[in-house]
């Protein structure tokens, strides 16, 4: 695995990897803000800030 | 005294109607297109499936890749956004003259007959009319109805100016009339073109000064027609929506003044690395750099207007649209200078990068700029509610999660196969990937962008509904208003002779001259050329410190005069094309080539090369090798291939040299004549391959997205038209021999004949006519366009030695077409390949 990464395919891999790794938070954290219960959502949006 | 004004907003409601229509099927023709690239049954095969059988055949001429692509970018360039921007400059310009448009009649002429230009534009774009040139395909007809039609928008937008109840001219209006000036500049200079039909032209300029002047057009087009008009509609809509003031009308001076002046003298950066000489492709890097401070200038000057409302981002979608469009604005303009600069754009340039970049700047700003300013003015122009907030919301949502995909895809996509294309095996020696590899690899971010592309046209879709059922709920409205008549002499009072002499104006141009001199002067006078600049520079400085107030009123007057404000706004655009072009136009003749001079197509290489570009292969195939390692590797490999040169595409009306390469560059396909002919020329493949490659690209290249083309091997060559094809190219210095229309046609037909006659020998034939025999075969394929296409195919980059040096003299096109030789005979040391 890891020649592949260093001497042979990394031009395939490595912008995949990137993508992948990028999408996959923003689809996590996504679905995670949608799925926040509402009165949780509303709760942690009313924290005291002082 | 007060009057009455009831301003014209039937025409704003007229614009904004087909603008989303046209940016539906704009964006529609853009999913098409982006499913070829992914598979290729899209390009017509897929209605042998739809229909039940009813269609049958591989491919269907009118929706190939090469067809369509340029319909999508025109549709929504010109149909979706040109509309748009028209609703935009309407409404806002009528409320900042505080009078009604001036003519009605204009505004109507205006209206159906831009719609009317589009509907010729949906029409003859699939048919496969165009100029070949990329946001300029439009045949001569076309051009020339958008030339009167954008008359007509000036004339009646300035003639509201003349007649405006407003002393000074707000900023959105500074915008629109450096679009109207700029635009007509650019499309005049790019169209020019002699007919040799009513369908068919050739560019009146060619090889590197058509590639100039394209793409200072190209650049400018998204400058002066994707940028500057949005940004005045940004500066009215957006203070409305918040119902806050612009940010900082000092920086509104800056934003516009510096925008204008540099963004003209970018189009190089999309010739970097290629024959473009090197002074020009410096000047695009530079000036596409220091574009980075205007931009984000506006883009700031555009955030920090929301100061104090960013609470409305929770509930309004107006300014949800607004602020995301902005920061797009912000994003794409960071990356654009970014990927002007030389090493970027060794790796960016031919791949899916820019295709993500322009994206960003199209979905992003234009897109989002456009559903913010739609739902602000439907309730305003049909007085009722937005019919669903909800909605409007949805397609934000929908959108952004669309766009995100579509240029992260993208990008990942350009960086991964600029990679790919330049990796080597151990040792360096030789190239670790074939191009068709590096196409397999990312077919799985072109499905990704595929689905991009499908959300942000539901979200669309789901504004057209929105939009709809708004006006259904309310009743058309025109806006009444009482306004105080401004007399004629508290406005326009400056002539432009006094607009031209003070002191601002004086030592900008004296130090822009003295500038240029510095670059063209022999040395010595050019030191002296930049001290005259800095003497100039410091003096301006020490004058401004003076007399700083003066200045800052002439500013003030000038606001207060639009003929003048328009004339320097027209000298500021000027400049820049001006010193790109000129000495391109002076330098780029066959006199003046160095080393190579590019081989004139005979008639039925001609006829090939129409047909190439009919077919929009330039969409996908460069004919430009740049100059570097992995370019001249792939393409150019041998001493007497190597890296393309300025000399190679002289003749080209119009160039070719292309975008993207959605498939290898073909500058190098052809090769020398074969043994024993006189015409037939075979390059890096045989007709035979290129034949078979033609009815089914996946036959010879196995993994290929590229759309088959069976149309071509039934239709018949266009051979009556060649005389005054080639009578117009000789007009343009293409050195033709004297020939008469028999022996053109002629000359056509006998090198058809020995290429179907080479075709028939080495076993093709045609799988849908099985029943031919070899002379029926022969014939027919003598007539067909197939075989002019293998002829261009064979003859692309041919070009022979030339050393005007050893010579001593230089080659003179006329005298050469006065002693009717079949192809310039330059010198003794001429060598041919």
């Amino acid at each position: 695995m890891f020649h592949r990464v260093i001497h042979e395919n990394w031009t395939t891999i490595v912008p995949i990897i990137s993508f992948v790794f990028t999408a996959g938070i923003f689809l996590f954290v996504s679905i995670r803000a949608i799925r926040l219960p509402k009165d949780r959502r509303d709760k942690l949006a009313r924290i005291p800030l002082d | 005294m007060t009057t009455s004004i009831t301003y014209d907003d039937k025409t704003v409601r007229r614009f904004m109607t087909a603008s989303i229509f046209w940016g539906v099927v704009g964006m529609l023709v853009g999913l098409l297109a982006a499913t070829q690239l992914s598979w290729w049954q899209m390009n017509g095969k897929f209605l042998e499936t739809i229909t039940f059988g009813l269609f049958k055949g591989e491919g269907l001429a009118y929706i190939t890749f090469g067809r369509i692509r340029p319909l999508h970018t025109n549709a929504v360039v010109f149909a979706f956004v040109g509309n748009m921007v028209f609703a935009g400059v309407y409404y806002s310009t009528q409320r900042l003259c505080k009078c009604r448009t001036a003519s009605d009649l204009l505004s109507n002429i205006h209206f159906w007959g831009w719609q009317l230009i589009i509907v010729g534009a949906a029409i003859t774009l699939p048919a496969g009319l165009t100029r070949g040139k990329e946001y300029a395909e439009l045949i001569w007809p076309l051009n020339i109805g958008v030339v009167l039609i954008w008359v007509v928008f000036g004339a009646n937008f300035f003639w509201t100016l003349a007649k405006r109840n407003e002393k000074s001219l707000y900023v959105s209006l500074w915008f629109y009339i450096a679009t109207i000036i700029t635009i007509a500049l650019l499309y005049i200079v790019n169209h020019l073109s002699i007919p040799t039909s009513l369908t068919h032209s050739y560019p009146i300029f060619g090889g590197v000064q058509d590639a100039l002047v394209q793409w200072w057009y190209g650049h400018n087009a998204v400058a002066f027609f994707l940028t500057t008009p949005i940004l005045g509609i940004m500066y009215y809509f957006l203070p409305k929506a918040a119902d806050r003031p612009v940010y900082s009308y000092r920086l509104s001076i800056i934003h516009f003044w510096a925008l204008v002046f540099i963004y003209i003298w970018a189009g190089p950066h999309h010739l970097l690395n290629t024959a473009l000489p090197h002074w020009l492709q410096t000047l695009g890097m530079l000036f596409s750099l220091m574009l980075w401070a205007p931009s984000w200038a506006g883009m700031l000057n555009g955030l920090l207007t929301l100061r104090g409302a960013w609470d409305k981002l929770r509930t309004d979608p107006v300014i949800k649209f607004f602020a995301v469009a902005v920061t797009f604005y912000g994003m794409a303009t960071f990356e654009g200078p970014l990927l002007s600069i030389r090493a970027v754009n060794a790796l960016s340039h031919y791949t899916d990068w820019t295709v993500g970049h322009v994206h960003s700047g199209a979905l992003g700003w234009n897109g989002f700029m456009a559903a913010g300013m739609f739902y602000w003015l439907a309730p305003r122009l049909w007085k009722t509610k937005l019919w669903s907030t909800s909605l409007a919301n949805m397609h934000f949502w929908v959108g952004l999660v669309g766009i995100l995909l579509y240029v992260s895809s993208m990008w990942v996509a350009g960086i991964m196969q600029g990679l790919m294309l330049a990796e080597t095996n151990p040792g360096g020696a030789t190239l670790k990937y074939e191009f068709v590899e590096t196409l397999s690899q990312i077919n799985i971010l072109y499905v990704l962008r595929s689905a991009g592309g499908l959300f942000f046209l539901l979200g669309f879709i789901l504004c057209a509904f929105n939009i709809f059922m708004t006006a259904r709920s309310g009743k058309a409205h025109d806006d009444t208003v009482d306004v105080q008549i401004l007399e004629k002499t508290k406005k326009d009072t400056m002539t432009i002779g006094e607009s031209l002499r003070q002191d601002p104006v004086i030592y900008s141009v004296l130090s822009l001259a003295f500038m240029i001199l510095w670059f063209l002067l022999p040395h010595h006078a050019d030191k002296a050329a930049l001290a005259v600049t800095l003497i100039l520079i410091a003096k301006a400085v020490s004058l401004f410190k003076k007399e700083g107030n003066s200045w800052g009123h002439y500013f003030d007057r000038l606001l207060e005069n639009y003929l003048p404000f328009t004339v320097l706004i027209f000298f500021a655009v000027a400049i820049g094309g001006m010193v790109q072009i000129i000495p391109s136009l002076l330098v780029n003749k066959a006199a003046n080539t160095e080393e190579r001079l590019q081989i004139p197509y005979t008639p039925l290489e001609l006829v090939g090369r129409d047909i190439y570009v009919s077919e929009g292969c330039y969409n996908c195939h460069s004919q430009m090798i740049r100059t570097l390692v992995p370019d001249v590797m792939r393409y150019g490999p041998t001493e007497e291939q190597g890296y393309s040169r300025m000399g190679e595409s002289l003749y080209d009306h119009p160039h070719q040299w292309g975008s993207k390469r959605t498939g290898p560059d073909l500058a190098r396909e052809g090769g020398a004549l074969a043994q024993g002919s006189k015409t037939m020329r075979v390059g890096r493949r045989d007709n035979l391959w290129h034949f078979n490659h033609f009815w089914d690209p996946r036959q010879t290249s196995p993994g290929s997205n590229m759309p088959p083309y069976p149309f071509l091997f039934d239709t018949k060559a266009d051979l009556k038209s060649l005389p005054k094809r080639i009578a117009v190219q000789t007009t343009l210095g293409v050195p033709y021999p004297a020939m008469t229309k028999d022996e053109i046609e002629q000359s056509a037909r006998d090198q058809a004949m020995e290429i179907s006659s080479s075709l028939v020998q080495a076993g093709a034939f045609i799988p849908d006519k099985p029943e031919m025999t070899e002379t029926e075969l022969m014939r027919h394929l003598a007539d067909t366009e197939i075989v002019a296409l293998i002829a261009y195919m064979q003859k692309v980059g041919s070009y022979e030695i030339v050393d005007h040096r050893r010579e001593g003299k230089a080659l003179d096109p006329d005298s050469i077409r006065k002693q009717g030789k079949a192809e310039p005979a330059i010198s003794p040391t001429t060598s041919k390949r």
